[in-house]
């Protein structure tokens, strides 16, 4: 039941996507239909692996195995663990909300959710993938539609790049200008994104082929790689340091970030909410997967790289957003800053920590793809994004500034959101490792403070401008269901986070006994953040 | 030497699908002489059931395990040149089915055009067949005089006479290397025959030999530095002659260099690794980088046709089985997505009479079909998963990577985002651009049966490579004691005898 539960989770949005393909374009009530009903689904499905997910067994769950390469020892072989299934059940939330987010689309909607839906299903593989091979055909299936995404249906970007100060003198994103020949186009940002992450895909397979090499069974099974193969020495530290920055690039971790706010901007807010929201994990998810289990000891050695760009990433991040003038940007930004504290969670190599990054990881999601969703909505409403040129609108449109207010709240980590308890189990569990990112981390905070609240003020708030004169609200239930879906789930979590807590804590712990080289404790769970 | 040329019937049989193809394209020209009314798409039709049949026939020979050779080990028949023989037939039929529409813009010589296309296919059969030195240069030349002729068919056409010339002269020097080469070798083994080779000494005439043999053949597949004809003639011939240039040949040339290295030069491995390593490296880095800057779609295939040799090349350093299986499983992927591409670009060409990359605009606002096949095939070639494409580079570089060429297998990888990029550009031309002209574009049902065949090939091939994979590996199973590590034994003086 459960492995069918989780074949279904990934294939109903391929299938969704090849019905679409005999579904005529004219008919676009139809076209939208299939597309939702596919990630309705696959949402359905993911959410009873969610709980269907038994914390007391840990390990890989609803497993299944089908040959597929004897000669290359590759099967397609899936199953979740703790951290899989909630990115899992983050991806499909996610993908059902972009499909209403972008119910409005009027050109090509049929091409557009066909790459939609195929970009969801890749990624949603990805995290269920126990097969390296299966986990890379994925992870570069996940890439390729983000171009034509971006380009077709993305917004060009021109303009919102110059950043300027309060006098008015120009700013610039310096790592981000460094390949920008001043093409502030959809089409420069798309083909960045896509050859920065391949860039980074095919260093994550030099590895990977490096991993299936000198392993003493040709096997790209992750489960068997995990127990049997030793890597040590000087390849173990080229293996790692491949994998850990192919798949970082994704991430993104500062300095390999600066396709990431362009593509944001540039992209439309279904593709944003998926890029930010889920594609990213991608990168933290894969390291975990590849590096976390396959090279234990060589992580222990070398994560503190992480630890040290984390902070970068937070600062840099953080600032860049404060100063940033286009709102997508502003929560591009965000978003790479925010992902340095996963990295955080993820150095410090403790229980509490880790569990907290990878609840952070699902947090992130929510919280990313609701502000990218509205951005959207008011862009659409506005045709700008220039914060200073808008203002007052939340007399033009109450439901979605209330929103928008509950979002910032959520990417702040305020009380009752399930952000508050990633980041509070993050700081809790890094700052006997690390205090001094620690204290970072909680700049960081009252920083992403400042801005979203700039934000909030610069578009709600003050008089209104011209530009939002004919703004409307999202009144129908087809504009409000994703963003009280996405809320909804983010609170409920933030309330009743004990199943998640238990569901990511049972499969960190023995694979932090592994990489630290202690004796499993004899109970699981006995001890932790919450009772 | 004497042949004695008594054959029986069980040695016919291994000869009969050559037999059949020889005497079905004799009768198509003669309906073609005596029947003057006839419709030329008919006889199309024609020649692609003789050249079915005879596949199926293939096919068949496979399943029952027919094999052997004969007149003296010139002829062999083994599952490797089956695997060849398919592969050459298949792409005769696409070639064919893409033709039909083309053909009708020719003013002479519409069924001759047949005829030559079934006579090049059926030198290519032999060449994989070959299994010496003097078949090896009959049988290339046999299929090379057809495609002189094709490659200048459009008469009037300057540019299709200068791809003409230019192929014609630096063929003939390539036959003249050959040759050269051959009696090199003639001269220091004391034989033709591959088999017999492998247990002589090194020298350099061996060497010297086999270096002019593998440069004319390098020039038949197109390899840096081999290359110099292939944008020229691609450009300037017939589309889907260039379609048939661009795979059948090269197909047929892999399978003599495979039989020829891994059969007669076993022994010599260490020194002809480095020769494929610097090939290869040299292919996919010049053809990549050159592809960026053209602006015509068919010579932007040629450059990514001599790019995707070197690919090939990697499975030929490895030198392995796993080499040689990656390289006939890469081999069928490339003919789905090439011949798919070439079909596309013949039904465009069909209709805007352009070639051009920037009539490209808004291509998928004209013909959401032909646009989303393109998208398919050149995503293929670029080697993005789940197409057919991305399976044959993995395996390509695992059998790299298992006799540790890591220079090789990191340009490879390199070279793969830089070939994205290009390929990109196309799809950015046919998605993201406007078009000028938004008429909508339809095309003919040969060229639709064409772009689906190879829609269904590289998406089989990518989702389920497991009976192709399988295939490659039964055909290879001769080679399978090859597997000798490379780096014990010391390199340059094992050939050269000191």
């Amino acid at each position: 039941m459960g492995a069918y539960a989780l074949l279904l989770t990934l294939f109903a949005p391929f299938l969704g996507a090849l019905a679409l393909i005999f579904v005529p374009n004219r008919e676009a009530l139809l076209v939208r239909m299939v597309a939702a009903t596919a990630a309705g689904l696959s949402l359905l499905a993911s959410f009873y692996v969610f709980f269907a997910y038994d914390p007391d067994q840990a390990g890989f769950q609803f497993v299944s195995r089908y040959p597929w390469s004897e000669e290359l020892g590759i099967a397609f072989y899936i199953g979740v663990d703790g951290i899989g299934a909630p990115l899992v059940f983050a991806s499909t939330i996610l993908l059902f909300a972009g499909i209403f987010i972008s119910w409005h689309i009027k050109d090509r909607a049929k091409e557009f959710y066909i790459f939609l839906l195929i970009l969801a299903a890749a990624t949603i593989g990805v995290f269920m993938s126990l097969d390296l091979f299966f986990l890379y055909f994925f992870y570069e299936m996940s890439v390729l539609p983000m171009y034509l995404l971006l380009g077709v249906w993305g917004s060009h970007t021109k303009g919102y790049l110059e950043l300027t100060d309060e006098e008015g003198k120009k700013k610039r994103d310096s790592v981000g200008f460094i390949l920008n020949f001043a093409a502030n186009s959809k089409e420069y940002a798309a083909m960045k994104l896509t050859l920065f992450l391949s860039v980074g895909a095919v260093c994550a397979l030099m590895g990977i082929l490096l991993i299936y090499h000198f392993s003493p069974v040709k096997t790209f099974d992750i489960l068997v790689l995990r127990e049997q193969a030793q890597f040590s020495g000087t390849l173990a530290t080229i293996i790692w340091l491949l994998v850990f920055f192919g798949f970082a690039s994704i991430a993104p971790i500062w300095p390999l970030h600066s396709w990431s706010p362009v593509g944001h901007a540039a992209a439309p807010a279904a593709t944003s909410m998926l890029h930010a929201g889920v594609l990213m994990k991608l990168g933290h998810f894969s390291i975990i997967r590849v590096a976390f289990e396959i090279l234990p000891e060589t992580t222990r050695e070398l994560m503190p790289i992480a630890a040290v760009l984390c902070i970068f990433s937070i600062v840099y991040g953080g600032f860049v957003a404060y100063f940033a003038k286009d709102t997508k940007y502003v929560i591009g930004y965000s978003s790479s800053s925010h992902m340095g504290y996963v990295f955080l969670g993820m150095a410090a190599l403790d229980y509490i920590s880790l569990t907290g990054a990878v609840i952070y990881m699902f947090a992130h999601a929510l919280a990313t793809g609701m502000l990218f969703a509205m951005a959207g909505w008011v862009y659409d409403q506005t045709h700008t994004r220039d914060i200073p040129s808008l203002g007052g609108l939340v007399d033009r449109m109450p439901f979605v500034a209330g929103c928008f207010l509950v979002a910032c709240m959520a990417s702040i980590g305020m009380p009752g959101t399930v952000n508050f308890i990633a980041e509070i189990m993050i700081i809790v569990g890094s700052w006997e490792k690390y205090p001094f990112q620690v204290i970072v981390a909680v700049l960081g905070i009252v920083l992403t403070t400042g801005y979203l609240f700039k934000m909030m003020r610069g578009l709600f708030y003050g008089r209104l401008s011209p530009e939002g004169h004919h703004a409307h609200d999202a009144v129908g239930i087809v504009d409000r269901l994703p963003l009280l879906l996405m809320i909804g789930t983010s609170i409920a979590f933030g309330i009743m986070p004990v199943h998640f807590y238990n569901v990511v804590r049972s499969t960190v712990e023995p694979m932090l006994d592994r990489i630290n080289q202690v004796a499993p404790l004899i109970t699981q769970n006995s001890t932790g953040l919450l009772p | 030497m004497t042949f004695d040329l008594v054959l029986s019937g069980s040695d016919l049989l291994l000869l009969a699908p050559e037999i059949f193809l020889t005497i079905w394209l004799c009768v198509i020209l003669i309906i073609d002489f005596s029947l003057k009314d006839l419709d030329h798409e008919k006889l199309a039709y024609l020649s692609v059931g003789g050249v079915l049949v005879t596949l199926i026939t293939l096919m068949w020979f496979d399943y029952t395990g027919v094999s052997g050779t004969l007149f003296k080990n010139m002829f062999v028949l083994d599952r490797l040149a089956i695997f060849f023989k398919i592969f050459v037939l298949l792409s005769t039929a696409f070639v064919i089915l893409i033709s039909v529409d083309y053909v009708k813009f020719f003013r002479f010589f519409r069924g001759e055009y047949y005829f030559l296309v079934l006579m090049s296919a059926l030198g290519m059969m032999f060449m994989a067949s070959a299994n010496d030195l003097l078949s090896v240069f009959v049988t290339l030349e046999f299929s090379t005089f057809g495609f002189y002729v094709l490659v200048t068919y459009l008469r009037e056409d300057l540019k299709s006479s200068e791809a003409g010339l230019k192929f014609f002269i630096l063929g003939v020097f390539a036959a003249g290397l050959l040759a050269y080469g051959i009696s090199l070798v003639y001269g220091a083994t004391g034989t033709m025959v591959f088999g017999e080779m492998a247990s002589h000494q090194g020298s350099y005439g061996l060497a010297i030999g086999f270096v002019l043999i593998f440069a004319a053949l390098g020039f038949k597949i197109g390899a840096v530095p081999f290359h110099s004809w292939i944008p020229d003639t691609y450009q300037g011939a017939p589309t889907p002659v260039t379609a048939f240039l661009s795979i059948a040949p090269k197909g047929a040339a892999i399978a003599i260099l495979i039989r020829m290295f891994y059969v007669a030069l076993a022994t010599f491995k260490p020194m002809w690794v480095l020769l494929f390593v610097l090939a290869s490296i040299l292919s996919m880095t010049y053809g990549n980088i050159v592809a960026i800057a053209q602006k015509n779609i068919k010579r932007l295939l040629a450059y990514s046709g001599i790019a995707q040799m070197g690919n090939i090349l990697i499975g030929l350093a490895a030198g392995t089985k796993r080499g040689s299986d990656a390289i006939m499983f890469y081999l069928l992927t490339y003919l789905f997505a090439n011949l798919g591409a070439f079909a596309v670009v013949i039904g465009v060409s069909n209709l805007i009479k352009s070639d051009e990359i920037e009539d490209y605009n808004g291509l998928n606002r004209r013909s959401p079909f032909l646009a989303a096949a393109m998208l398919i095939f050149l995503l293929s070639l670029a080697g993005v998963p789940p197409l057919a494409g991305f399976i044959a580079k993995l395996y390509l570089f695992i059998a790299a990577i298992e006799q540790e060429l890591y220079a090789l297998l990191i340009v490879a990888l390199i070279n793969i985002v830089i070939a994205l990029y290009y390929y990109l550009i196309v799809i950015k031309k046919m998605y993201i651009n406007e078009p000028h002209d938004p008429t909508p574009l339809t095309i003919s049902t040969p060229l639709k049966t064409a772009v689906y065949v190879g829609l269904a090939g590289t998406l089989i091939l990518g989702i389920y490579p497991k009976p192709f994979i399988d295939w490659a590996v039964a055909a290879t199973l001769m080679f399978s004691n090859l597997a000798a590590p490379t780096a014990s034994v010391p390199a340059v003086t094992s050939l050269v005898g000191g």
